[in-house]
């Protein structure tokens, strides 16, 4: 029985760029909360992935941004997957949530690189009267997937190589030329190296680490 | 009467489930006796934490099976769950249980020796109904309050083996407790995968602690082993109460941010070193213990290097090191740089060696304090073992102690046998409670 349970069917295959795509599923009513993450694999394999939800609490379907990996197993296989084919699924799970408290009166900064842009997406989503600015780092402003789902003044598109985006440079450059207010609510999400810089500059700007939440991707 | 034996490997949630089971068939006109001895039934509770866990895990189930032929061996705990399928194939083991089924182990057993057909897969998943660990190993009862993990840290098999997060309801779990306390025993252990994240439909870890505070009766408790992510400003405030013992097992991990973000832990080394002086700060006697994993995949000198000052800074007084081992579908098994056992061995002994300092020095810190000796054990020679709330070892001759009596002891200095421990002089021992057995 248990092994049927977490089986769901693939609506669509979305692709936003040659190698990144939106996966939408069947929710099944599974409960989640804004930020948590799927382990997703195809139906059958022993073989899975984390991947953060990129559709919203309200969507009775859920999407997943997957960004296809050179060397990848799993991302390669769901590519393939057409609709109607299966999934597996666990969880939702993780802890990258916003406290409800403070969700309608909290002043919020989403740093993103890549496909980290994903719960954010969940987050713009699921919170309309969210107060955030969205730094989304990418190599190329090709790669800003989907960025008319967000409010422009919202949205900054900061891009390492090549125009079009709203800032050149890293995400990390930009938060140094602009410094964030101590009272501000953190969320990073993507690569290593990012977060892990974001941190150092974040605590000199004064924001207490309790404020600072990351989701690494590897 | 059927004899019944034991072993179990890893920690303190194994060894609570051990201590469940053995009641169980205890209750049921079984006969314990030590591993060592002849049985008709060998369990065997495994780990796979390490690879180290797996080798003596495998070990033990080769030795129950040397000891007696035709003995009944059920192999349960996290390798049951972990390596199913070989287990299943080995011609020494006739029961592999998952964690999920692990209460089942009686009805099993039972149903195999009225000659019905005995499969574990019959049996519902249920991993808190156990039975009040009255038999239990050891002097302290330990409590299951949660099981189970959402952290999925890249290094950790627990989340695959123990599955996802569940919380024991808080009416039970006090419910127990009050057994225990009634059955005797005056230190209550809490345990359980993650139980900082204990959770019953809006009963918070706090809350928790807060009501077993509140139970009647002369115990302690001891929070022990947790995971330093969460706590708000009352869990600081807890341990002013005089139930709560000053003592935690905060896992530490690395002192480096780079690695804890590596490892995907959720707290940083900063907020570590924070929760840790403000504990300090209000207890100044709390004793902090911890765990390292030496060699994490690309571990270098300078990141071991933020983890040897922090240990040294922060004065942890045992250090539990392991060597990181890769365990088969992690995310840190695709990391790349894994260290050389040679680089993990150095490693690892450097952080035993700050460990073995730091337990001297705090020790030292401890002379001519008082601490609550909870007596576990009285040698032929007449000296008394136990440990203090500050999970303290401490011995000390004197007449008239019993086993599982607190007694009041100054601390007087240190010695060093197989482990250290301090010596200590009594003040006074409590009227009530102890045995003699």
């Amino acid at each position: 029985m248990k092994q049927f349970d977490n089986i769901h069917e693939l609506i669509s295959v979305r692709l936003l760029t040659p190698t990144a795509y939106v996966l939408r599923m069947t929710r099944r009513g599974l409960p989640f909360k804004a930020g948590q993450h799927l382990l997703l694999g195809k139906a059958g394999s022993i073989h899975n992935r984390e991947y953060s939800v990129y559709s919203g609490e309200q969507d009775d379907f859920f999407e997943v941004l997957i960004k296809e990996v050179d060397e990848g197993l799993v991302s390669k296989q769901l590519k393939k997957l057409k609709p109607g084919e299966k999934v597996q699924i666990e969880g939702p799970l993780g802890f990258f949530t916003i406290d409800p408290e403070i969700v309608n009166t909290g002043k919020f900064l989403f740093v993103a690189t890549g496909s980290g842009i994903a719960p954010f997406h969940c987050f713009s989503r699921s919170y309309s009267q969210l107060n955030y600015t969205l730094l989304h780092g990418v190599r190329y402003a090709e790669e800003a997937y989907e960025r008319n789902d967000y409010p422009k003044k919202r949205h900054i598109l900061c891009t390492s190589s090549g125009d079009g985006g709203d800032f050149s440079g890293r995400v990390t450059d930009y938060l140094r030329a602009n410094p964030v207010s101590p009272d501000t609510h953190c969320y990073l999400c993507g690569n290593f190296n990012m977060i892990h810089e974001v941190f150092e500059i974040l605590e000199l700007q004064g924001v207490p680490a309790e404020q600072v939440h990351a989701e690494v991707y590897f | 009467m059927k004899k019944i034996a034991f072993k179990t490997l890893g920690c303190r949630l194994n060894q609570y489930e051990t201590d469940a089971l053995a009641s169980r068939f205890h209750s049921g006109s079984y006969e314990i006796v030590d591993f060592s001895q002849p049985a008709d039934i060998y369990v065997v509770n495994t780990c796979t934490v390490t690879n180290q866990s797996d080798q003596k895990s495998r070990q033990t189930i080769n030795q129950a099976r040397r000891q007696n032929q035709q003995a009944v061996v059920v192999v349960t705990g996290c390798m049951a769950n972990n390596y199913k399928e070989s287990l299943l194939e080995s011609k020494a083991i006739n029961f592999v249980v998952d964690n999920e089924r692990k209460t089942s182990i009686f009805g099993l057993v039972e149903k195999h020796f009225r000659g019905e057909v005995a499969d574990p897969e019959g049996f519902d998943h249920d991993v808190f109904s156990y039975e009040a660990a009255y038999k239990t190993f050891h002097t302290r009862s330990m409590i299951k309050i949660q099981d189970g993990c959402d952290n999925f840290c890249t290094f950790c098999i627990i989340p695959k083996v123990r599955g996802r997060a569940a919380s024991r309801p808080a009416a039970e779990i006090y419910r127990n407790i009050a057994e225990v306390v009634e059955h005797g025993f005056k230190e209550v252990v809490l345990t359980g995968v993650n139980i900082g994240r204990y959770d019953d439909n809006g009963t918070n870890f706090e809350q928790l602690i807060e009501g077993i505070l509140n139970l009647p009766g002369d115990f302690r408790l001891r929070i022990s082993s947790i995971e330093p992510d969460g706590f708000t400003e009352r869990f600081f405030e807890l341990f002013s109460h005089p139930k709560l013992t000053p003592h935690l097992h905060l896992c530490l991990q690395s002192g480096a941010e780079s690695i804890l973000l590596r490892m995907r832990r959720m707290y940083t080394a900063r907020q570590f070193r924070q929760m840790a002086l403000k504990l300090r700060e209000l207890y100044p006697d709390f004793n902090l213990t911890t765990d390292i994993i030496v060699g994490f995949p690309g571990e270098t000198e300078a990141e071991f290097e933020a983890t040897t000052n922090l240990a040294k800074e922060l004065n942890f007084s045992h250090i539990h090191t392991f060597k990181y081992s890769v365990r088969s579908g992690t995310r840190a098994e695709r990391m790349p740089d894994q260290l050389s056992e040679k680089v993990k061995n150095h490693r690892s002994e450097v952080i035993r060696k700050i460990s073995e300092a730091n337990k001297a020095a705090y020790y030292s810190a401890m002379i001519g304090k008082t601490q609550r000796l909870l007596i576990e054990r009285i040698g032929n020679d007449g000296v008394a073992r136990g440990y203090g709330e500050s999970y303290i070892p401490i011995r000390i001759k004197a007449k008239n102690l019993k086993r599982n009596q607190f007694a009041e002891v100054i601390l007087t200095g240190l010695h060093q046998g197989k482990e250290l421990e301090m010596t200590a002089e009594l003040v006074i021992t409590d009227r009530s409670g102890g045995s003699n057995n």
